[in-house]
C-alpha cells in the first residue's frame, strides 16, 4: 500500500496553468475522486500522477519518493482508460498477461495470477476472448483487472464508467469500490460526474479551473459546500442572498440564524439543498410561506417541484411523492433553518 | 410485370451499367486472353487456326523466360521491401507526429503521383545513366575512377520503382496507424512498456492490415509495371512485362504473349494469396 503527496503541482502548458499549484495527501489504501467540469484539470493531474505529462512545477510523492522524473513504465502504476484501451489483438489472457511479462514474472506465476484475478473481476472461461467478442462492461472488468494484476502502487482511474449505460454504470460503482476496498490499493479517480464520485470514494476533491476548490468526504462537499460553485457543482441548490442583522439573515423563506463572524448588514449568500425544504398542504395549518406549484417531475422515488413565492422567487423542492400536489396549487413551504448552509460573502 | 418482380430487378438495374462496362471491357478481354494463350501461332498472322498447348510448353522448357519471371518477382520483393522499411517511418510520422510540418510531408509523399510516370521516369535515367548526375558527381570529386553501374540493371530498376511506389506503401501505412488508439500506446507504457516495446507489441502489429496492404500494392504493381523497367533496364535487363509486350507488339506473336501474361497474372495472384495466408489476423472479426 503506497501513500501519495501531491505538493505544489502545476501544470502550464504555455497559455496560463492547466493544474495551479494544487496539494492533497492520499492515504494508503484510500479511495479520492477528483471532480470537476471537463477543462478543469482533473485529466491534466491524473496524467502527471501517472507520468503521461510532465509537471511544470511541484512534487509527487509515492510513499514519500519524488516520482516526477520517473518515467510511466516504472512508476508501477495501475491504469484504467475511457475507452478501456484493451489490446484488440490480444485475447484477454494476453491483455492480463502483458504487464506481467513486462515485469518477467515466471510463467507458472503468470497463469496463476491470471485464474486469480479472472475469478475477482468474475470472467473466469474468458481467458481465450478477444475484447472486440465482449460487452462493454466485461471490457470494463478486463481493463480494471489488467491494470490489478501487477499489484501496482496506485490505481488511476480516467471515467471508466463514462462509456457504459446508466444500469450498468451504477452497477460498475459497486463493483469497482468493493473490488477497491477488498485490494485495499489506494485509488484517484477522475469523473465528471458529481454521482460517481460521492458513492465510491472516500474524500472527494472538487477542481474548477486548475485549482482545489474543496477537498471533503461526500457529505461534507454536499452538505458543507466551500463556495457556490461547488454548491451548484454538486446536486442542485437553491441559493438564498440576505444582509445579516444580529446574526439574523431575512430570507424570503423565514429568518436564518448564522453563526460565525458576520458582520452587520454584511451580504450573504446561503445554500439550501432542494430535499431539505419540505411541502405542506395549506390545510396543514402550520407555519410556512405559501408558494404556488409551477411544475413537478415525477422520476418514481422522488417528485421535483418548481415554486414560486408571492414576492416571485422561485424555490425547487424535492420530496418524496406520498403526497402530490398539482401544478397551480398553493402549499406551504418549511425550510428548516438548520439547512440552510451559508457560503461567504456575495461577491 | 408485378410489383415483387420491380422491386427485385432495382438493384439489378442499378448495377446494371457498372456491370456492362466491366463485363465488355474487362471480362471478355480476358477471357478472350485466356482462348488467345491456346492459339495456334500464326505465320504472318497473329495467331493460326486450332488450339494448342505449345505455347505454354514453350515458355516452361525455356530457361530464358523462367528466369525472367524470377528476376521479376525478384525485383518485385526487394522493391516491396525497400518501400516497407523506408515508408514505415515516414508513415509513422504522418500518423503520429505532431511536427506543423506534416502537412507539408503529406503533400511530399503525395507528389510524386502528381508528375507523369514516363517523366519519373526519364528524371531517373538522367540521375542514374553512366554519364548522369550522380555518376558524373561522383567522378568528379574523384571518389570513383569509372561509372558505377546504375542503369540497365535491376539495381536501377528497383530505385526508380521504390520511388514511384513509395506513396502506395506509405499511405495505406499511414491510414492503419491513424486508426490505432493511441491510448493503447499509452496503456502499454502504464503497464510497464518501454516506448520502444510499447511500439514493437501494440502499433506494429495492429498496423499489419496497412503493411498487407502497401506491401500487396508495391508487389503487384511492381510486377505489371512496364514504363520504368523498360526505360531504365533498355535492352539489357527485361522484366516479364516488357518481355510481353516485346512479344505482343513487336514480334506480333500474340498467342504467346497471352500465354506469358497469364503465366505472370497467376504467379503475381499466387504470392499474393500466400502473404495474405501468412499475415491472417485472427482478431479481426
Amino acid at each position: 500500500m503506497t501513500e501519495v503527496s501531491i505538493e505544489q503541482l502545476t501544470k502550464d502548458y504555455g497559455q496560463g496553468p492547466a493544474v495551479d499549484g494544487i496539494s492533497v495527501r492520499i492515504a494508503e489504501g484510500e479511495f479520492i475522486s477528483l471532480l470537476g467540469p471537463s477543462g478543469c484539470g482533473k485529466t491534466t493531474t491524473l496524467k502527471m500522477i501517472a507520468g503521461f505529462e510532465d509537471a511544470t512545477r511541484g512534487a509527487i510523492r509515492f510513499d514519500g519518493r519524488d516520482v516526477v522524473h520517473v518515467p510511466v513504465e516504472k512508476r508501477d502504476i495501475g491504469m484504467v482508460f475511457q475507452n478501456y484501451a484493451l489490446f484488440p489483438h490480444m485475447t484477454v489472457e494476453r491483455n492480463l498477461a502483458f504487464g506481467l511479462e513486462m515485469r518477467k514474472i515466471p510463467k507458472t506465476e503468470i497463469r496463476d495470477r491470471i485464474a486469480k484475478v479472472l475469478d475477482m473481476v468474475q470472467l473466469t472461461g474468458y481467458a481465450e476472448r478477444y475484447p472486440r467478442q465482449l460487452s462493454g462492461g466485461q471490457q470494463q472488468r478486463v481493463a480494471l483487472a489488467r491494470a490489478l494484476v501487477i499489484e501496482p502502487k496506485i490505481l488511476l482511474l480516467d471515467e471508466p464508467l463514462a462509456n457504459l449505460d446508466a444500469k450498468l454504470r451504477e452497477e460498475m460503482r459497486v463493483f469497482i469500490r468493493d473490488l477497491q476496498r477488498r485490494v485495499g490499493i489506494t485509488t484517484v479517480y477522475v469523473t465528471h460526474d458529481q454521482a460517481e464520485a460521492m458513492t465510491m470514494s472516500d474524500r472527494v476533491v472538487v477542481m474548477f479551473g486548475g485549482r482545489i476548490a474543496q477537498i471533503g468526504a461526500p457529505s461534507d462537499i454536499y452538505e458543507r459546500p466551500a463556495n457556490l460553485e461547488v454548491a451548484e457543482f454538486v446536486g442542485q441548490v437553491n441559493i438564498v442572498r440576505g444582509k445579516v442583522v444580529n446574526s439574523i439573515v431575512s430570507t424570503p423563506l423565514g429568518d436564518v440564524p448564522v453563526v460565525g463572524h458576520y458582520a452587520d448588514g454584511a451580504d450573504i449568500t446561503l445554500a439550501l439543498r432542494p430535499e431539505a425544504v419540505e411541502l405542506l398542504p395549506v390545510t396543514a395549518g402550520v407555519a410556512g410561506v405559501p408558494a404556488k406549484v409551477l411544475s413537478s417531475y415525477y422520476s418514481g422515488s422522488l417528485v421535483d417541484y418548481r415554486l414560486e413565492l408571492a414576492n416571485g422567487t422561485i424555490v425547487n423542492v424535492q420530496t418524496f411523492p406520498r403526497t402530490r400536489f398539482r401544478d397551480g396549487e398553493t402549499v406551504l413551504v418549511h425550510a428548516p433553518a438548520d439547512r440552510f448552509w451559508p457560503l461567504g460573502s456575495v461577491a | 410485370m408485378s410489383a415483387v418482380a420491380g422491386k427485385r430487378l432495382g438493384p439489378l438495374l442499378l448495377i446494371a451499367p457498372a456491370a456492362i462496362l466491366l463485363t465488355a471491357f474487362l471480362v471478355l478481354p480476358y477471357l478472350n486472353i485466356v482462348l488467345m494463350s491456346f492459339r495456334m501461332p500464326g505465320q504472318g498472322t497473329p495467331y493460326g487456326p486450332g488450339l494448342t498447348l505449345a505455347n505454354y510448353g514453350k515458355f516452361f522448357s525455356d530457361i530464358f523466360y523462367i528466369q525472367q519471371v524470377v528476376n521479376t518477382l525478384w525485383i518485385g520483393f526487394v522493391t516491396t521491401f525497400a518501400c516497407l522499411v523506408l515508408g514505415y517511418p515516414v508513415a509513422w510520422q504522418l500518423a503520429r507526429g505532431t511536427s506543423s510540418l506534416r502537412a507539408l510531408g503529406y503533400g511530399l509523399v503525395l507528389s510524386p503521383l502528381l508528375v507523369g510516370i514516363v517523366i519519373r521516369s526519364y528524371g531517373w535515367t538522367i540521375l542514374l545513366g553512366n554519364n548522369g548526375l550522380i555518376n558524373r558527381t561522383l567522378m568528379g570529386w574523384g571518389l570513383i575512377d569509372g561509372p558505377l553501374p546504375l542503369m540497365y540493371n535491376a539495381l536501377g530498376i528497383i530505385i526508380a520503382l521504390v520511388h514511384v511506389f513509395l506513396p502506395f506503401m506509405i499511405l495505406p501505412i499511414m491510414s492503419a496507424i491513424q486508426g490505432i488508439d493511441p491510448s493503447l500506446e499509452a496503456a502499454a507504457r502504464s503497464l510497464g512498456a518501454s516506448k520502444l516495446t510499447a511500439f514493437r507489441r501494440i502499433t506494429l502489429p495492429l498496423s499489419l492490415p496497412g503493411i498487407q496492404a502497401g506491401c500487396i500494392l508495391v508487389f503487384v504493381l511492381s510486377l505489371s509495371a512496364y514504363v520504368t523497367p523498360s526505360l531504365i533496364g533498355g535492352l539489357r535487363v527485361k522484366t516479364m512485362a516488357v518481355t510481353v509486350v516485346d512479344a505482343l507488339i513487336d514480334t506480333f506473336q500474340w498467342p504467346f504473349g497471352s500465354a506469358m501474361a497469364l503465366v505472370l497474372s497467376v504467379t503475381g495472384a499466387i504470392f499474393v494469396v500466400l502473404f495474405g495466408r501468412l499475415t491472417v489476423m485472427k482478431w479481426k472479426a
